[in-house]
């Protein structure tokens, strides 16, 4: 790739005069963008530290920083960075860069570089200009070539008479835009369709960069609403948001995954043979970060061994046959009305029923509702900001009330006075429901935020509802909130009225391959292959399947998996064939990551296999939430850098 | 980094004689694609009967990953005749380069955006001028920032602080002396008469 670069520095003449009279420099210097990420060390920052020293200056210190233009992060940092006794500040960047620090500092900036003017910076096309972005776009009747930006004169209604064989008059290595118009209209049989064009007259009135500007600053605003970065991909939840949901029968076998949590697996408390109830407990948790799992039907134990799992290749299973009597276990008993439960109690009932977050990550609820720390707010993630899901959504709208009990549960055992149940805003009949619903109980509300991937991210959801930023290596705990996935809330409801540990769970069946889309309740076990085949099967072939939603979901290789208490969904959805190709610091990894990471830097390090510098840049921060894999103009496969570098982290303890 | 709008869709339809095969870029949606309007349009034409398919993907500017991704729309791109491309005209006329013979239309305008040279669109412009005047305008550019691109002061005519050519837009001069008597560097305005050299931009570049 060529390289190709932002700024240059002034001359060291001008600078002098720049600098005359300015002292106790600090210099700020941008990374560049769009350009072969082969380095972070430009030499711009060196070379005018070299020539402010030959000045005489002082200069209280330097930083180097990538994409200084971000303005949300510079105005979080720049002035924190800023040395005792500095009275200027030099910005070695592009007007743009400049202009982001002279807004943010509260001192005097100088430019030291001048922006060059290049070409290309539109799409991928970083070195070639191919649109010149005149809000008209003609293409259609020159045959997909651009008169505007490829004819030196910009001539819509024809070629000026100037070319000589072929060539431009103004430019002569550049072939006549319109020659190749009308050869390419020629190939296409079009030629008459041109000339019968009227005439085209340009409106320059239409680039109005006011306009645009204004309209830049609203979706800001809007994609800025409580926490930085976030993208917002086709929602795709049309096929299953308004269809109720249905009872999925129980099956004849069901493989029930001695790990369905983060942390230790639980160990199987029965053996090959043994006749087990439905609810009962097979496997005991094992550590202080697990869970116990249950039976979801009654039958006979007929195996346990590894079998394949959704998110972890395989896993010890237990396997049983299901005698379709769904003999309920005599521990499933209801338990005290809420008002007489201790919150050691309620405790107890969740850690016995295996409640662990629903929304996919596993953790063993129990223990966010035993923080040792003060907790003022619940949270209720109903955001399913994750596309093509509707799981969430329809237990929003079928199970409102338990979902307020389960809420008022926690909220009594974590002893907090508020609760919120935060909804995006694409699900307004469930934001009116629960709204409704909770008119009268006093600390529980309802807040409606935008639809803004990942919303429900912990730390994301946080910050957008008690506006508290989680430190980096912290929980929710620490600073006083608690946060529930909404299925999670409802089992918790569930536990405490009937005493049935989490057995069943809601789960979405979607995407343009599955000819049928659902939302199911189906029991822990049920094999995927059997929700998709009620569905009406995958209709192509060549088709990614993933356990989950198109971010977060676990790409699979066999629908043999069974159903856990964290599957939210299985969708089946176009494969993409795509190469990477090398980072061009683009920078919309940046410009997405909520964690306000730098991803790009972790696919370098990661290559280079420098788990330290991984470290260094916070890469235990990230969630793997894939916006940046997603936003990644060369299609590279970021989230798997990023896990190899979190091992090699973990690794260097 | 641009936003696109959709054009009327009554002239789309009009140059779709035939049967289309329907390509939609979602690369810088981020940034703006008239995503729902551009649905509306393309359900009524599945509608007629003349869509041969429809492929929605990102960054279809980048050619190499395209081909890849049309591999399994071969089928469908060569029954059609017209190929109706929904992205700015970067991704465009990538495509007219891929298939010369098909007859390629464009579904969207496309507008700069501010700040296109940098990551993030924001509310700065930088016209890369190639001789940057933000030392002596307290960070200000005067060129993206006053109507004229008036780079020895302001030209008389604004009101109350606002641009007698945009009466929306402040008054860029009087931003900039803001600016620098708030840095105590009103000084700098008694610097020499700044010539632009437009010549600069092309020799810099070279």
């Amino acid at each position: 790739m060529e390289n190709y670069t932002k700024y240059a520095l002034k001359p060291e003449q001008e600078l002098a005069q720049v600098l005359s009279g300015v002292d106790n420099i600090f210099v700020i210097a941008c990374n560049k963008c769009f350009k072969e990420f082969n380095t972070t060390q430009e030499p711009d920052c060196e070379a005018f530290l070299q020539i402010a020293q030959q000045l005489g200056k002082t200069v209280t210190g330097s930083a180097k920083a990538d994409f200084l233009c971000n303005k949300t992060k510079a105005e979080g940092k720049f002035n924190t960075m800023i040395p005792e006794g500095t009275e200027n500040i030099v910005a070695i960047s592009c007007g743009l860069g400049v202009q982001t620090i002279a807004d943010v500092a509260n001192l005097p900036v100088y430019a030291a570089a001048n922006s060059l003017n290049y070409t290309g910076h539109h799409g991928m096309a970083l070195t070639k200009k191919a649109c010149d972005a005149c809000a008209q776009c003609y293409l259609g009747i020159t045959g997909g070539i651009c008169p505007v930006v490829d004819c030196s004169k910009s001539l819509l209604n024809g070629q000026c008479g100037g070319a000589k064989n072929g060539k431009c008059e103004v430019s002569p290595d550049k072939d006549c835009a319109w020659e190749k118009i009308q050869q390419r209209l020629e190939k296409q049989g079009r030629v008459d369709q041109l000339l019968q064009q009227s005439v085209q007259v340009r409106d320059y009135s239409k680039v109005n960069f006011k306009v645009i500007n204004d309209y830049v600053k609203s979706i800001r605003e809007k994609r800025l609403d409580g926490w930085y970065g976030g993208v917002h991909p086709v929602e795709g939840k049309e096929p299953t948001e308004h269809k109720a949901l249905v009872r999925f029968p129980a099956p004849e076998n069901v493989v029930i995954p001695l790990s369905m949590h983060l942390g230790a697996p639980a160990t199987a408390i029965v053996n090959v043979g043994d006749y087990v109830k439905m609810g009962q407990k097979i496997g005991e948790a094992s550590g202080f970060i697990s869970a116990p799992v249950h039976s979801s039907v009654s039958g006979k134990v007929v195996a346990i061994q590894d079998l394949p799992h959704a998110t972890r290749g395989t896993c010890t299973s237990i396997v049983i046959e299901n005698d379709g009597k769904d003999l309920l276990d005599e521990s499933i008993q209801p338990n005290k009305p809420l008002e007489e439960l201790t919150p050691a109690e309620i405790i107890e009932i969740v850690k016995e029923a295996g409640i662990v977050g629903m929304g996919g990550a596993g953790f063993p609820t129990y223990v966010k509702l035993n923080p040792g720390k003060p907790i003022d707010a619940v949270l209720v993630n109903a955001c399913e900001c994750e596309p093509m899901l509707t799981a969430d959504h329809r237990v929003l709208l079928e199970y409102a009330d338990d979902i307020i009990f389960g809420l008022q549960a926690e909220m009594k055992t974590v002893d907090a006075p508020k609760g919120i149940i935060v909804i995006e805003e694409n699900k307004p009949d469930a934001i009116a429901l629960l709204r409704e619903k909770t008119a009268d109980i006093e600390g529980i509300e309802v807040l409606e935020v935008t639809t803004q991937y990942p919303q429900g991210g912990e730390k994301m959801l946080i910050k957008r509802a008690l506006g508290r930023s989680v430190p980096s290596g912290k929980l929710p705990a620490d600073v006083g909130a608690c946060v529930s996935n909404v299925s999670t809330v409802k089992a918790i409801a569930d536990a405490i009225k009937t005493g049935m540990p989490l057995i069943e769970r809601v789960t979405t069946v979607t995407g343009k391959y599955i000819p049928n889309p659902q939302n199911f309740i189906v029991r822990v076990g049920t094999s995927a292959a059997e929700l998709v085949e009620a569905c009406g099967g995958i209709s192509a072939e060549d088709v990614l399947i993933k356990a989950g939603g198109p971010m977060m979901g676990f790409p699979q290789t066999t629908l043999y998996t069974p159903i856990m208490k964290g599957s939210n969904g299985i969708i089946a959805i176009d494969c993409d064939n795509t190469e990477p190709n090398e980072c061009i610091k683009c920078g919309r990894c940046v410009d997405v990551c909520p964690m306000e990471l730098k991803p790009l830097h972790y696919y370098k390090l990661a290559c280079a296999q420098d788990w330290q510098g991984c470290k260094d840049m916070n890469i235990m921060d990230c969630m793997e939430c894939r916006c940046c894999e997603y936003i990644c103009s060369s299609k590279l496969p970021l989230v798997n850098m990023i896990k190899m570098g979190k091992n090699g982290v973990r690794g260097l303890k | 980094m641009l936003i696109t709008e959709l054009k009327n869709t009554d002239g789309i339809k009009s140059l779709l004689q035939g049967k289309t095969f329907i390509l939609v870029c979602h690369g810088c949606k981020e940034i703006r694609f008239p995503e729902h309007e551009a649905d509306a349009l393309i359900q009524e034409l599945v509608e007629t009967g003349n869509v041969t398919g429809t492929l929605t993907t990102d960054y279809i500017c980048n050619v190499e990953n395209l081909k890849l991704r049309l591999q399994k729309h071969a089928a469908a791109i060569e029954a059609a005749e017209y190929i109706l491309v929904l992205s700015c005209g970067v991704g465009v006329q990538t495509v007219a380069d891929l298939y010369e013979t098909k007859k390629v239309i464009p579904g969207c305008d496309t507008y700069a955006l501010p700040g296109f040279q940098g990551v993030t669109p924001l509310e700065y412009d930088c016209k890369q001028c190639g001789e940057c005047y933000l030392n002596l305008t307290g960070g200000i550019c005067p060129i993206t920032a006053c109507s004229k691109s008036l780079v020895n002061g302001q030209c008389g005519g604004a009101k109350n602080g606002k641009c007698e050519v945009d009466p929306n837009m402040e008054c860029g001069w009087e931003r900039i002396q803001k600016r620098l008597a708030q840095i105590g560097r009103l000084d700098v305005l008694r610097s020499p008469v700044q010539v632009r050299n437009y010549a600069t931009d092309e020799e810099v570049s070279k």
